[in-house]
């Protein structure tokens, strides 16, 4: 009797969750939830030894890829040289960006231990798009982290980082704006393809 | 004979560097708003483009107007690329050969909490940097904080030990150089220049620098060879706390010689703005 009184609990209590999740509509809550979700892999201590960093790293890749609209960040990055490309090469360049990005920051991720994370508020951008304010406070210095989401289908997703002032997607576009102005998006996706195999 | 024409050149790009200069303040706040304006019509614009593997592909995408987007990344000219790429590497090298071996082995004998503290000492003696520099761009309140932190660092902080206005008292230090009151009154960077040993800069934050310096009390330590040995202390001290973060930079970027010349625009354009 009063084992089924607890699963009834568990199972209200689950479902509340559920719905609290699918209502969570602000792009504060959004950043908040995901990042909750990559700092409580960083702290799960199931996730130990080589085979439990293989799979947090791959639990941190899904949070990332739901956390992120790749798409939105990739247009953005590549700003008028978008359209040169044909629609495989976008899809091709999307990907390979990804990995990059990935291949960066994933190490400096999995390094974070003890950080307290400061959540401040939202700036409304434009009608859809919004910057959250956040700040990573370490024993070494306060870091500000800015989020710009934009929220397609009631969905809030990050399309650039912005940390102490540099615009993760300003700062590609800097670099491939100096290769697409010499080479044409084949040569271009054949230089990234090269890198991400390299590295 | 040969030092003529180089003279000439070098005269021409200030020149240059200083028209740029001028006319770099503007167009940027422009620039901001147009970026602005664009999110919102790319939102409308957005709609067929969800996924280019699917749907109509080719006709939709490339009918897309992105001929008026303007979210073109920060300028500067850098006519001395030759010389600032040449640094680049000096840089690079006296980081990976010498700064960061020598930093390491400074770590490996002093625990963090000290390096910490010696931080924060130099923090607080660089007081009057930021001070003239709030005072300069009229931050009056800024100006106080700054003032109150050094004597309050200076006692309760035991002699600038440690940060204790922020710690106990929640007032935060604020960033503040020359650099950037020159920036607030809409001095431009002129031209990019990377100083060997020094790293990235431009025209404008090269005389904010020396500004700076005349600032330091460091710079007046008798006799010359000690404040630089104290400067050079300094700078070993802080990279001790900073290993890693050029090497994740350079590992991040697909050009470095431009995400860091990018970087370092963005950051000071932060900095000036706040």
């Amino acid at each position: 009797m009063r084992r089924h009184s607890i699963h009834a609990l568990l199972i209200v209590i689950l479902l509340l969750e559920a719905a609290y999740v699918g209502a969570a509509s602000s792009a504060l809550e959004t950043v908040k939830g995901r990042v909750g979700q990559v700092l409580d892999l960083l702290r799960d201590p199931s996730l130990k030894g080589p085979a439990g960093e293989m799979s947090k790293r791959e639990r941190i890749r899904a949070v990332s890829e739901k956390m992120f609209d790749y798409l939105e960040l990739s247009r953005r990055t590549l700003g008028p040289h978008w359209n040169k490309f044909m629609p495989e090469q976008q899809l091709e360049f999307v990907e390979l960006y990804k990995s990059i990005l990935e291949g960066a920051y994933i190490d400096k991720i999995m390094s974070y231990t003890d950080e307290k994370i400061l959540y401040h508020r939202e700036n409304p951008l434009t009608e859809k798009t919004v910057e959250v304010q956040t700040t990573v406070v370490t024993k070494k210095a306060d870091i500000p982290i800015s989020y710009r989401l934009i929220q397609k289908a009631g969905d809030w997703k990050v399309y650039d980082v912005v940390i102490e002032g540099v615009s993760l997607v300003g700062n590609y576009r800097t670099q491939f704006s100096r290769m697409l102005a010499n080479d044409s998006p084949v040569g271009f996706l054949e230089s990234l393809r090269k890198r991400s195999s390299t590295s | 004979m040969r030092i003529l024409p180089a003279l000439l050149f070098i005269a021409t790009f200030l020149l240059l560097g200083s028209i740029e200069a001028s006319a770099d303040t503007g167009p940027r706040e422009g620039e901001l708003f147009a970026e602005q304006q664009d999110e919102a019509r790319t939102d409308i614009d957005r709609a067929p483009t969800r996924d280019p593997g699917r749907g109509q592909p080719g006709e939709s995408e490339h009918g897309e107007s992105f001929d008026e987007e303007d979210e073109e990344p920060l300028r500067i000219v850098d006519p001395f690329y030759p010389w600032n790429k040449a640094m680049y590497h000096v840089n690079d090298k006296f980081y990976f050969w010498l700064l960061k071996p020598v930093s390491q082995g400074y770590a490996a004998v002093f625990p963090e909490d000290v390096r910490l503290s010696v931080r924060h000492f130099f923090d607080n003696l660089a007081m009057p940097i930021r001070l003239a520099s709030s005072l300069l761009q009229l931050k009056i309140k800024d100006a106080g904080n700054e003032l109150f932190r050094f004597l309050y660092n200076s006692t309760a902080g035991v002699c600038g030990l440690t940060d204790a206005a922020k710690a106990d008292l929640g007032i935060a230090r604020k960033d503040e150089d020359i650099g950037q009151a020159l920036g607030r009154y809409g001095v431009g960077h002129g031209i990019y220049l990377v100083w060997p040993f020094l790293g990235p800069s431009s025209l404008r934050d090269t005389v904010g620098r020396i500004g700076d310096r005349l600032l330091s009390p460091v710079n007046y330590i008798d006799p010359a060879g000690t404040s630089v040995g104290v400067t050079l202390y300094e700078r070993v001290n802080e990279t001790s706390l900073r290993i890693g973060d050029y090497e994740d930079l350079k590992k991040s970027a697909v050009d470095p010689y431009l995400a860091i010349r990018d970087a370092y625009l963005q950051f000071r354009k932060k900095k000036v703005s706040e």
